[in-house]
């Protein structure tokens, strides 16, 4: 496997880490997954399997999710690779992914195909051209479900419509730290968008990490929610500047970022949370140039060293201590 | 279902593991799914909508009462059926209660009608199914070579008058 859609950099990178865009498509002739027998759904994936491998430009993978081991299942939830609802019942479902790991295609999900485009900081144009020509692609070869009137037709009625959820994750360890999250959430919602922790909910969120993402999806075009996202995306990201400023004002968080990198350097157990809320630290240090490290290292760890993952990354499960030891470890080496 | 760990909280987390070679099922709720390590994934990439829609349908249910015999010929779903679940069973589902659908797909979303793009085979297959018009190019090629230009362009017509009308 060769270099990863995450180890990419770009524009907002400061801020915006990463961003996706997912379509959800169902072919006419069959009622949706919860419908479905297994056999029809095992025919609902060879169907879409030999559409897409008649995708030249894309070199899917195609995986049946009851082959494969219950951590590389969940690693590939924690990569947000596949939903947790999809990890949850494997009879009838496959996954489409390319080596890179940027473009994934749940089978018989809620849906028939449910998929996503990721890309590494801000870049929802690209994404979403990406999304349109596999779409395109793909209905020449398929009958979607639709209708003139209400869109693409799909089973959860609040993605009808163009059935697409645009979205980015956006580094917010300034806003969260001068408590203005509550707010922030509250605004958005006005505006048809959603944020919410990317790893955990609210203002619990891990790392910092919040995912902003469109949730109207009928009476708007694809192109319009984008720019509505995109506009709102770099507004937030202009907020959390100046909260950075603002925080950084006190050397007592200078101090916090420090300390955060002293442990990671030495620790000899950590576990995911621990992890997470000092690399957000690392992470804004970096980004200050108060540290010297690639920020695409960071991601990479926020990651890779997620308790599933890490399991997968020896090919045996490891229990807690395993984990946190290892995990420990890794971080110490990739630190230097 | 309840937790298996705390036996307390509502069960949110499904799984199938393998313990010593034999598949066990495995119901945890997300504090107890966090803190045995599979916590960290849940709650970014669904889309996780479903609640608030079966919400809005049980309350225009109530107010829309009397023809819950209807039944979609696909799937067979009734209205009620798709209102106690919030899932919609197919496609079909949409034409049979499209009606009772509308109201509350405006209070998700404000609006009614689909403004984003529409499949590129869809008005091929849907509109103009029995006509193929590369059955008439290739026809019109046959005409072309046989030099009968009066059939020729009439099927040039014929073409044209199909494009035109699927875009
Ligand atoms: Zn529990
Ligand atoms: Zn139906």
């Amino acid at each position: 496997m060769g270099a990863k859609w995450y180890l990419g950099t770009g524009a907002q990178n400061d801020v915006i880490i990463s961003t996706s865009v997912h379509l959800v498509r169902n072919l006419r002739e069959f009622p949706f997954p919860q419908m479905l027998s297994l056999q029809d759904k095992l025919k609902v994936n060879s169907i879409i399997k030999d559409a897409a491998s008649s995708l030249g430009d894309y070199n899917f993978n195609y995986l049946e999710m009851k082959m494969l081991s219950q951590y590389e299942v969940v690693s590939l939830a924690e990569r947000h690779l596949i939903s947790p609802e999809f990890a949850s019942s494997r009879d009838g479902r496959a996954l489409l992914i390319t080596d890179d790991e940027a473009v994934s295609v749940m089978l018989n999900e809620e849906d028939h195909i449910r998929f996503q485009v990721m890309y590494a900081a801000f870049s929802l144009d690209e994404a979403y051209k990406t999304a349109n020509e596999i779409d395109n692609a793909l209905s020449q070869k398929l009958n979607f479900a639709f209708d003139e009137r209400i869109g693409y037709l799909t089973q959860d009625p609040t993605i009808i419509g163009t059935g697409m959820k645009a979205s980015v994750v956006l580094h917010l360890p300034g806003l969260a730290s001068l408590m203005q999250i509550p707010k922030l959430i509250s605004t958005v919602q006005k505006l048809g968008l959603t944020l919410r922790g990317s790893y955990g909910e609210g203002a619990a969120a891990k790392g910092d990490l919040f995912r902003l993402s469109n949730s109207i999806t009928l009476g708007i075009s694809e192109k319009a929610a984008i720019e509505n996202l995109k506009s709102i995306a770099l507004q937030i990201a202009a907020q959390e500047r100046s909260a950075r400023e603002e925080i950084l004002k006190s050397n007592a968080t200078e101090d916090k970022i420090f300390r955060a990198y002293g442990t990671l350097k030495y620790a000899r157990l950590i576990d995911t949370d621990e992890l997470m809320e000092l690399m957000s630290l690392v992470r804004l240090g970096a980004v200050k140039g108060l540290i010297n490290i690639d920020t695409a290292k960071i991601e990479g760890m926020m990651i890779n060293m997620q308790p599933a993952t890490i399991s997968l990354s020896v090919d045996r499960p490891l229990d807690r201590n395993g984990r946190d030891m290892l995990r420990a470890k890794r971080v110490r080496e990739l630190l230097g | 279902m309840l937790c298996q760990n705390c036996q307390k909280n509502e069960a949110k987390m499904h799984m199938k593991r393998i313990i010593n070679g034999s598949a066990t099922e495995v119901h945890l709720c997300s504090d107890c799914a966090r803190s045995l390590g599979y916590g960290d994934s849940f709650g970014s990439f669904g889309l996780g909508f479903s609640d608030l829609f079966s919400d809005l349908l049980g309350r225009s249910e109530k107010t829309l009462s009397g023809s819950s015999t209807l039944r979609c010929s696909l799937c067979g779903k009734s209205f009620s059926d798709i209102a106690e679940s919030g899932r919609v069973g197919c496609a079909e589902c949409y034409v049979t209660f499209y009606d009772k659908l509308l109201p509350t797909l405006r209070k998700i979303h404000g609006k009614t009608t689909h403004q984003g793009k529409i499949p590129e085979n869809f008005s091929e297959t849907v509109q103009a199914p029995q006509i193929d018009v590369n059955d008439l190019k290739e026809q019109l090629k046959l005409a072309v070579e046989r030099e009968d230009f009066e059939l020729a362009a009439q099927l040039r017509d014929e073409i044209n008058a199909l494009l035109g009308g699927a875009k």
